[in-house]
């Protein structure tokens, strides 16, 4: 048997193996009391464009696409949604502080603005993530009123 | 190579049954998320408050304020690199600030001021040569500095709340600072002296 054979036969090996490591899946269908959805008035319209750009990483329910079993793609995953939940968390929203709250509704409004938000690898395989320049408009304006509204408030 | 073979059958299935036991616990765990995540929260919340109450903080407002002086005139130069620096001492100052001399309303404001923050100053550190995004934050750290001064003092320097009406998309931003004339933070050298001084604090 030649080098590059047992290269490549390591190498599938190596793939075989690491199908048998599954991180578990960030699946919970009860919805908080601390919702976003929960604690503001959110139009139709907002909450899908909120549901296809952002809960994927963002909230306590991602919607997995059929690679997302397939090591290495899992791990990847994984690791991207816990860094996201980590810096906003939908799911969970309603448990910061008002203040912080304002903070992180205009972050997504800059976030959005600067094109930083949704990140370009997850539009690349997202086509519903790829927003328009009115839906972007319709989340930025919605975000920044819930934020004043809420300053007024506070 | 029969060897290799053998090793990597073996290696698998020991994953397999490894996995599998993981498996069982990650079900549990997700039977128990709920309760898990609410004691989580209070665990994690109860957790700081005992950390900061029994260890005496170093910092106190007057070097919160020094150090926000400090990224408010990197960013009246266009330093980004400057700015950022200062925001890191800045995430340190709020986490090692002593809070023994505060009544309980005055810790109250400052525990919420404090870990909103703390994320702002944390972002502007991460973010040297995007002074964009840096400036962002530094609206809303702004704000929350002005809450902070409020209730905590000026930490003995006369201060000056000043006001950009362009800042902020042209909704306007405050900033603090410690010199009577204006040093716009937001414009930079585009527009050093744009703005209206607001409030003296004295």
């Amino acid at each position: 048997m030649s080098n590059l054979r047992k290269v490549i036969l390591v190498v599938g090996l190596l793939f075989i193996a690491i199908q048998f490591i599954q991180p578990a899946h960030n699946k919970n269908e009860q919805a908080l009391p601390t919702d976003f959805a929960k604690i503001y008035q959110l139009p139709a319209n907002v909450e899908r464009i909120l549901q296809n750009a952002c809960y994927d990483c963002h909230s306590n329910n991602t919607s997995y696409p059929w690679y997302s079993n397939i090591q290495p793609m899992a791990s990847m995953m994984a690791r991207h949604i816990k860094n996201g939940k980590e810096k906003l968390n939908f799911s969970d929203f309603g448990s910061n502080s008002p203040r912080k709250q304002i903070s992180k509704l205009k972050e997504i409004a800059n976030q959005i603005k600067d094109d930083e938000m949704p990140i370009s690898s997850y539009k690349a395989m997202h086509k519903k993530a790829n927003l328009t320049k009115e839906e972007k408009m319709l989340i930025m304006d919605w975000m920044n009123k819930t934020a004043d509204n809420l300053s007024a408030e506070n | 190579m029969k060897n290799i073979f053998f090793g990597f059958v073996i290696g698998a299935t020991t994953l397999a049954a490894c996995n599998d036991s993981n498996n069982k616990v990650a079900e549990n765990k997700n039977d128990n998320r709920d309760t898990a995540q609410v004691k989580a929260q209070a665990g994690s919340s109860t957790a700081t408050t005992a950390t900061v109450a029994e260890v005496k903080g170093t910092t106190s407002i007057k070097e919160i304020v020094t150090t926000y002086l400090q990224l408010k005139n990197a960013f009246t130069k266009d330093n980004s690199n400057d700015a950022a620096s200062a925001g890191t001492s800045l995430q340190t100052a709020f986490k090692n600030f002593d809070k023994i001399a505060l009544t309980a309303p005055q810790e109250k404001l400052f525990e919420e001021v404090a870990d909103d923050a703390s994320e702002h100053a944390e972002h502007i550190g991460k973010n040297g040569g995007n002074i964009v995004h840096q400036r962002e934050h530094f609206i809303m750290l702004s704000k929350d500095m002005a809450d902070l001064i409020k209730t905590l003092g000026n930490g003995g320097q006369t201060l000056y709340k000043d006001f950009c009406p362009m800042a902020n998309d042209g909704k306007g931003a405050i900033w603090i600072s410690e010199t009577k004339d204006i040093k716009n933070p937001y414009l930079g050298k585009a527009m050093p002296t744009c703005g209206t001084l607001k409030e003296e604090i004295k």
